[in-house]
């Protein structure tokens, strides 16, 4: 609900990769958080649901499957860096994208409730861009 | 760089103030302190350790020498690193009592290699960790200070249970951070500019705000702001923009905050804008004069970050002319205060 949700996906978000879409996103959180952060990412392109599961991150010039990244508690993703979504659509250079996203990220010093359970910090993105070469 | 006369608490700024700032291309950590000291919104400095250091809890022997160095070149005084005890670090479970120290204290070391002679850590450090990190601190010189932000009041449990233990311990290297989200007379302009971007009805935000300000414990208002705004038509992600004003804006009276006294080792001047009227500059929604008389009558000399915050929902006032229209302020309330015999 501020001035940083605006930023998660930018206009030269979009990478069109042999292997698919490429995504850089930036963190709506002024703080760098640890990779099990990355709670929530509900994704869609072109109207299809992207399974979270089929995702690849790049972070910290580590690429890693999406699942793993919940045992990734001793590296962050900082402030000023993207983290690259690498998503299985196919795409060329020049094509635009209708991109939608919710990131959910988990924020693991604000216990919420009676169970302390992290507060989930939403930001949600729907922007038509156009990837560019690799 | 201008300083509050002597015996005065001392003014300063936190880079969290300059969120937006830092993700502007050509920034880096060395333009946004050194713009602080050109700007004389020191002579305090703090920074939020995960949000300004690449690389934290970890920082390599050469970013600790190249971060003091341009600490040293801005002239400003290090006066506290925020650093973060995440508790809820992996899925599922919440870090033990033995993680929680570790996490900490490998980042009280970070702090006392950089210069800062306090760390901010947040309510979920409990007073047994604090205890357990207490003889660290003292041996690195460095203060450890629970933040009080709202939704935290002096009345809450977690900070009567840190106020026994502070004083039980009787030790200068722990104690408390007030942040003067907690004790704030209006909800700030650049909420409705937030609130009208995300679609909220005008009329649900007014609703909110009176509720806000009605009598009675905030926590008790959640299921009656609930109910209306989900009959008003509000949506899940809005209704839940509206209990964060409830949650980031707490109305404890500042006169209250003399409670946290002698436990007081920073203070954050958390503010979302100071404006120029018929009677010259005020800030609606913090009652400076009375903080200031507070911080002066306790005797306060250490640092009072100036924290603008209203970044976190608008981009409508530019952050340094906030921050010099709060030091200005601040600086004239300070020294008009009555001196104090200690």
């Amino acid at each position: 609900m501020g001035p940083l949700d605006d930023q998660v996906v930018r206009e030269d978000s979009l990478t069109a990769t042999p292997d698919g879409l490429d995504v850089a996103i930036y963190t709506h959180w002024y703080r760098a958080l640890p990779l099990p952060s990355l709670a929530k990412v509900e994704l869609t392109v072109d109207g299809e649901r992207i399974d979270p599961q089929s995702l690849a991150v790049t972070v910290n010039g580590h690429r890693y499957a999406y699942a793993e990244l919940a045992a990734k508690g001793d590296e962050y993703w900082f402030t000023t860096d993207p983290a690259v979504l690498h998503v299985p659509v196919e795409t060329a250079p020049g094509r635009e994208h209708r991109v939608q996203l919710l990131l959910g990220l988990s924020i693991p010093y604000i216990l919420t409730g009676p169970d302390r359970v992290p507060l989930l910090a939403p930001s949600s993105t729907d922007k038509t861009l156009t990837a560019a070469g690799a | 760089m201008t300083d509050t006369a002597p015996g005065l608490p001392r003014l300063g700024t936190t880079l969290f103030s300059l969120t937006l700032e830092q993700r502007k291309p050509g920034r880096d950590l060395a333009s946004l302190v050194g713009e602080i000291a050109a700007r004389d919104l020191g002579p305090g400095l703090e920074m939020v350790a995960f949000q300004s250091l690449r690389g934290w809890p970890h920082p390599s022997e050469e970013q600790v020498r190249e971060v003091r160095g341009v600490i040293e070149s801005s002239g400003l005084t290090p006066s506290c690193l925020a650093i973060n005890n995440d508790l809820g670090l992996y899925p599922g479970r919440l870090l033990s009592a033995d993680e929680s120290y570790e996490y900490v204290a490998v980042q009280v070391r970070g702090a006392a290699a950089l210069g800062f002679p306090v760390t901010r850590v947040g309510v979920e450090t409990s007073p047994a960790t604090l205890e357990r990190l207490l003889p660290l601190a003292e041996e690195l010189g460095v203060k450890i200070g629970v933040e009080i932000h709202a939704p935290l009041t002096v009345d809450a449990p977690p900070v009567a249970a840190l106020k026994e233990a502070f004083v039980r311990l009787d030790t200068p290297w722990l104690g408390f951070i007030p942040d003067m989200s907690a004790s704030m007379r209006a909800v700030p302009e650049a909420v409705h500019d937030a609130h009208r971007a995300a679609g909220i009805a005008p009329e649900l935000t007014a609703l909110t705000e009176r509720l806000w300000a009605s009598p009675g414990l905030t926590a008790d208002k959640f299921p009656e702001l609930e109910a209306r705004a989900a009959e008003a038509g509000a949506t899940p992600p809005q209704i839940g923009n509206l209990k964060m004003l409830f949650t980031m804006h707490g109305r404890m009276d500042p006169d209250r905050w003399a409670e946290f006294f002698p436990h007081v080792v920073h203070v954050h001047g958390k503010f979302y804008g100071v404006f120029d009227g018929p009677d010259g500059a005020s800030d609606p929604s913090i009652d400076w004069p009375a903080v200031a008389r507070v911080l002066v009558e306790q005797g306060y000399t250490g640092f009072i970050s100036s924290e603008y915050e209203a970044h976190a929902y608008s981009d409508r006032w530019n952050v340094f002319d906030q921050l010099r229209a709060q030091h200005d302020l601040l600086k004239r309330l300070l020294e008009a205060q009555p001196a104090v015999a200690r």
